[in-house]
């Protein structure tokens, strides 16, 4: 029985998997943090369980990829580079996997082609695997991903989202797998990307026997989710059916919407007579025991609502999704509105927007549409930029049918088929100057970035230098345990903490006293680190006088402000684009500046014809309904 | 018999007085203006009276200094430095009223705070002068004999005013356009700095070393020095480290001008204790600059290597006392340096940190340290008064010991709250020409670079701060 190893090429793992005698695990840890603990568990935790999961002698550990660029910079403050070489000296064996959302990388939104290929390099020097998907199924958004990976010799796993309906058949998937070939050659893994756990266990090994009745010497890597609670069935199907790779992971942090236990995968397919290539139990068993005491600090990170959630056939949220989804309704205070959101508008909506693949980011289309359906009341009437970006096609062609001519009307007025003619279908996306995107990176840091932290900055610019400067001022907090770092209700007197720092030194800090000034106005925090004496001090907050001109406006009194050019954000968001200057001709439909919610982009447009006269937001603003954007005064 | 004696001055120098009044079993009477009420100074003193709201006014207002002084019924008043210390008109009132001022008579006050009588006694005495003028004459005839001196000696040359003193109403002239531009300004701005717009001209002496004398006399002309210090280490003519001894080889000449000190001061009947300032030039020529007619600040490093306690002697003579050593009796011992740790940012120009409270305060101990501060733990330093937090003064055996151990206390030496000139100073005892004892007054500008130097928090202070704002917020507001 033959184990796997970082280092082998494609060649030599699709022969030793196609004489295996079973079948192989990857660990899908990322997916799993994802999934049910909002993308949050750590490095530190990550460490801890490395040496047990490098013995386990999985075919991948997935522990990159997906939102989790995104959220090491921005919520854990790693950088997803070093994550990836600290955990590399604790497993040399072990293959790396990424999952890789094709044209919109690690983000969601397309990125130009030469952005993809810089990227793309970068991380193949520390990915093994990698996971290529597109939620269009539109295989040429993949391709400059795919190039990259062979390019770099390293194993490519293209996916064939699924989902399910009337649409969704054998000989559509089939067909799409050719497509796949004809661009890849035959020397990669296929995916079945089952990312919200849809259909039966009966439909999943189906599938894998249509492909391989097909392509016989297809190595099929199946990935699903628990949300449903019955994953494992998928999976012994799909193993049955001749699955060569299926994905679970560690039980100890398994949840409701991720994967499911790797150790009741194994048992349970044992007695079906298939045994798990390579694999060491013992150590499955080690990497769970290390790893439990720790879950209790994720508790704030699991999701609002526990249980499994059969529904998931209804509403097919992907598993990735339910968990910031839950919290989006809970923080917007509409959790009592769920059933109707997700068993009745989100599956009309499916319907109604052609019955593509809800993952990201079109999960987050099909979902902020439903929101703001159910939640505005006038379906349709206010559609995200990003939807409207969709109806036009470009994120790819509906894969089944177009929307209805409705729906068109009612994002684009009465002339939509103008608008559709002039501006639909995909357009490429041209390349920036990465050598003055560097130099940009430079002034805003102050010294030379590396490579590494521009591939950083070139995904998400604004989090990024953020990031940086963070650690510039707070040191590499990947060193502190989730007991530390999502402590809540702060630290006892007296308490200490004891860490190694980056550098290997060892740091003990005594939690002093916490002292306000005479005034008020700050608050002295006193440490003994490393047994001296230091303080922090941070300012209070106060009350601002000027929140009285927060005051609540109705959407109503935002319209009509907005008539008489005076700009205002209509939804909780963030300022992601100011696209005017002061002083700047605009004419009522042209774009002002763009508000980010829910990793959704939505334009403001001028309601007036006129020139702006004050621009009050700046970019990277939270703003609050009712908050001044830009001032624009009406031509005469 | 117990004295009660009143200190007219606050700071460190206020503590060190009271100090040495309580080690003579003696009542230490304190004032202070409002911005001082939670000074140290007056927590340590015997009595405290507070004479106003200031700031540096009242400490300057000489009816009301006397009248605390007269109600509280003391004995004798020290001016410590600066206020009213040199004021000849402060040590005369306390004449009048009978009491005791600490200090040299107020006629000497008087002829050595004028620079051109001074430089006359100095020049009737045969003190080597650096060549200069008597005040000018008015107007043009001021002017043409400005030219002249400056064509006799050459420029550049300064511009003095004669009622200035501290680096105060200084010009340097380049040329005799300049001469014929900066005179008649000159004039204007000691008009109404000092209210006299006498002015007069010396010749520059380029970057000299600022060497000055301590000595100590007493009402019967008995008259010793207490060695060399050097000052050279200066920014904008405010000292900011002071050695004794003097690290000019030539011991010879070290003597030398030791000696032509005490001639000095015998020249202009000194008595109590004071310092003659020379410069002493490339080619070892020395000249006299003048005399300082009060305690220095930068008296600790010759205490520290004489034994002397110079402010008890101070007061000793005062109240009557003779000297109680001789000129043989004073031995030099190693060498000792004062660094004045200031509340001021030396990367913004050295600007002032007033109104900043002092968080941390860990001071540095241990064999061979001395510090005269008078800041603690939880103190807002008051932004209307100078910005000397503490004077570091350490002694060793050797040059080479005091460097070491200097580096180690500023090393050992914690202030937070305020920035401090201790990272600086850092830089400094680890410069290459201060080690070798070879600097002279423009070794700040000549080694600039001295402030570079990272205020990087170390990685475990960097993680430490993030963890204070986790307990500070109740929550990590980076990771919600």
């Amino acid at each position: 029985m033959e184990r796997i190893v970082q280092g082998m090429g494609i060649t030599e793992v699709l022969k030793i998997m196609r004489q295996a005698d079973g079948y192989y695990i990857t660990n899908t840890a990322r997916d799993m943090s994802q999934s049910d603990y909002k993308n949050r568990i750590l490095l530190h935790t990550d460490l801890l369980a490395a040496p047990s999961r490098e013995e386990a002698g999985y075919f991948s550990l997935e522990i990159t990829g997906g939102a989790s660029v995104h959220v090491d910079i921005l919520r854990k403050q790693v950088d997803p580079f070093l994550k990836l070489e600290l955990l590399r000296e604790k497993m040399p064996k072990t293959m790396f996997q990424t999952l890789c959302r094709g044209i919109n990388l690690f983000g969601y939104r397309p990125y130009p082609q030469n952005v993809i290929r810089f990227v793309v390099k970068e991380f193949a020097k520390y990915v093994d695997v990698w996971r290529v998907f597109d939620f269009m199924n539109h295989v040429p958004n993949m391709q400059a991903v795919f190039e990259e990976v062979q390019a770099a010799g390293k194993i490519l796993e293209p996916c064939i989202c699924f989902s399910t309906g009337p649409e969704h058949t054998n000989e559509f998937y089939v067909k799409k797998v050719q497509e796949i070939l004809d661009v890849t050659g035959n020397e990669i893994v296929l995916c079945i990307k089952n990312h919200g756990g849809l259909g039966s266990p009966k439909r999943a090994g189906d599938l894998v026997d249509a492909i391989l009745q097909k392509y016989p010497e297809m190595i099929i890597h199946y990935h699903g989710h628990n949300t449903d609670g019955n994953d494992i069935g998928r999976i012994v199907a799909a193993a049955m059916a001749g699955a060569k790779i299926v994905d679970a992971s560690d039980h100890a942090f398994t949840g409701f919407y991720g994967p499911p236990p790797i150790l009741s995968v194994i048992h349970t397919l044992k007695e079906y007579g298939r045994n798990a290539v390579g694999i060491n139990e013992a150590a499955i068993m080690e990497t769970s025991e290390v790893l439990q005491p720790e879950r209790k600090y994720y508790e704030y990170f699991e999701s609002q609502i526990k249980g499994f959630d059969p529904t998931v056939q209804i509403h097919k949220l992907p598993g990735g999704a339910m968990g910031s989804s839950l919290e989006q309704a809970a923080k917007g205070g509409f959790l009592d509105k769920m059933p109707e959101i997700l068993h009745k508008e989100l599956p009309k909506v499916q319907i109604e927007l052609g019955n593509y693949w809800s993952v990201t980011p079109g999960s987050q289309i099909l979902w902020t549409t439903a929101v703001s359906n159910v939640q505005g009341g006038d379906r349709y009437g206010n559609c995200s930029g990003d939807l409207k970006n969709l109806l036009l096609g470009k994120y790819g062609p509906f894969p089944f049918y177009q929307p209805p001519d409705w729906i068109y009307e009612k994002a684009f007025g009465p002339e939509w088929k103008k608008v559709l003619e002039e501006q639909g279908g995909m357009e490429a996306i041209e390349d920036i100057d990465i050598d003055k995107e560097r130099k940009v990176l430079a002034d805003k840091l102050g010294y030379a970035p590396t490579e590494q932290q521009l591939v950083t900055y070139l995904q998400h610019p604004n989090d990024a230098v953020n990031f940086f400067r963070f650690e510039e001022k707070f040191g590499r907090v990947y060193v502190l345990p989730p007991s530390i770092l999502f402590r809540r209700g702060g630290f006892k007197l007296g308490e200490s903490i004891t860490f190694k720092d980056h550098s290997g030194k060892e740091h003990i800090i005594e939690m002093g006293p916490m002292q306000e000034s005479e005034d008020g106005s700050e608050t002295n925090v006193y440490l003994n680190i490393d047994h001296h004496q230091r303080n922090f001090v941070f300012e209070n907050a106060v009350a601002q006088a000027g929140e009285a001109k927060a005051a609540k406006l109705s959407k109503k009194e935002i319209e009509d402000l907005a008539k008489a050019g005076d700009v205002r954000t209509p939804f909780t968001a963030n300022v992601c684009e100011i696209s005017v200057k002061e002083g700047q001709e605009v004419k009522a439909g042209e774009k002002l500046v763009v508000l980010e919610a829910m990793k959704m982009q939505t334009p403001v447009n001028s309601e007036v014809d006129g020139v702006v006269a004050k621009i009050v937001a700046k970019v990277g603003d939270a703003v609050q309904p009712g908050d001044e954007l830009v001032k624009v005064t009406p031509s005469a | 018999m117990k004295k009660k004696i009143l200190i007219a001055n606050r700071g460190e120098i206020a503590l060190r007085i009271i100090r040495a009044v309580q080690e003579l079993g003696h009542i230490a009477v304190a004032i202070y203006e409002t911005p001082d009420k939670d000074a140290l100074h007056i927590r340590t003193a015997d009595e405290a009276v507070w004479i106003g709201d200031g700031p540096r006014c009242d400490y300057l207002d000489i009816d009301k200094v006397i009248g605390v002084a007269k109600k509280a019924g003391v004995d004798a008043i020290h001016p410590g430095y600066g206020f009213l210390a040199e004021n000849p008109d402060f040590a005369k009132a306390c004449e009048h009223n009978g009491i005791i001022f600490i200090g040299p008579p107020s006629d000497v006050i008087q002829s050595l705070g004028d620079k051109v009588t001074a430089r006359r006694i100095m020049k009737e005495a045969g003190i080597p002068m650096v060549p200069g003028t008597d005040n000018l004459s008015a107007g043009d005839h001021g002017l043409r004999e400005a030219i002249d001196f400056a064509d006799k000696y050459g420029y550049p040359v300064m511009l003095k005013a004669t009622a200035g003193g501290g680096g105060r109403g200084i010009r340097r002239v380049e040329n005799e356009k300049q001469m014929r531009a900066e005179l008649p300004m000159a004039r204007a701005e000691a008009k109404s700095a000092f209210n006299n717009d006498s002015v007069y001209l010396e010749k520059v002496v380029i970057n000299p070393k600022h060497v000055e004398v301590q000595i100590i006399a007493d009402k019967e002309g008995n008259t010793v020095h207490l060695g060399s210090r050097d000052c050279s280490i200066q920014r904008r003519n405010q000292k900011l480290v002071e050695i004794a001894p003097s690290l000019i080889q030539d011991k010879a000449l070290v003597d030398k001008i030791c000696e032509t000190a005490v001639t000095a001061a015998k020249a202009s009947h000194y008595v109590n204790a004071g310092t003659v300032e020379f410069l002493v030039d490339r080619d070892w020529n020395y000249y006299f600059m003048e005399i300082n007619t009060r305690v220095q600040v930068e008296h600790t490093v010759t205490e520290m290597v004489t034994g002397i306690d110079i402010v008890r002697t101070q007061i000793k003579l005062a109240l009557g006392k003779k000297l109680s050593f001789t000129q043989d009796d004073i031995h030099i011992r190693g060498y000792a340096v004062e660094m004045r740790i200031n509340a001021e940012d030396p990367q913004n120009n050295f600007m002032p940190e007033g109104g900043k409270t002092v968080s941390v305060y860990r001071s540095p101990g241990g064999y061979g340290v001395r510090l005269d501060g008078f800041v603690y733990q939880g103190f807002t330093i008051p932004k209307v008064y100078d910005s000397l937090l503490v004077k570091m003064t350490v002694f060793g055996f050797s040059w080479n010991e005091t460097v070491d151990r200097l580096l180690r206390c500023l090393n050992n030496f914690v202030i937070t709250g305020p920035k401090t000139t201790i990272p600086y100073y850092v830089n400094l005892v680890q410069d290459p020409d201060f080690k070798r004892g070879d600097f002279d007054t423009s070794f700040i500008e000549t080694h600039s670079h001295l402030i570079n130097y990272e205020e990087q928090a170390s990685e475990g202070n960097k993680l430490a701060h993030l963890i204070a704002e986790i307990h500070y917020k109740g929550e990590n507001p980076y990771a919600v």
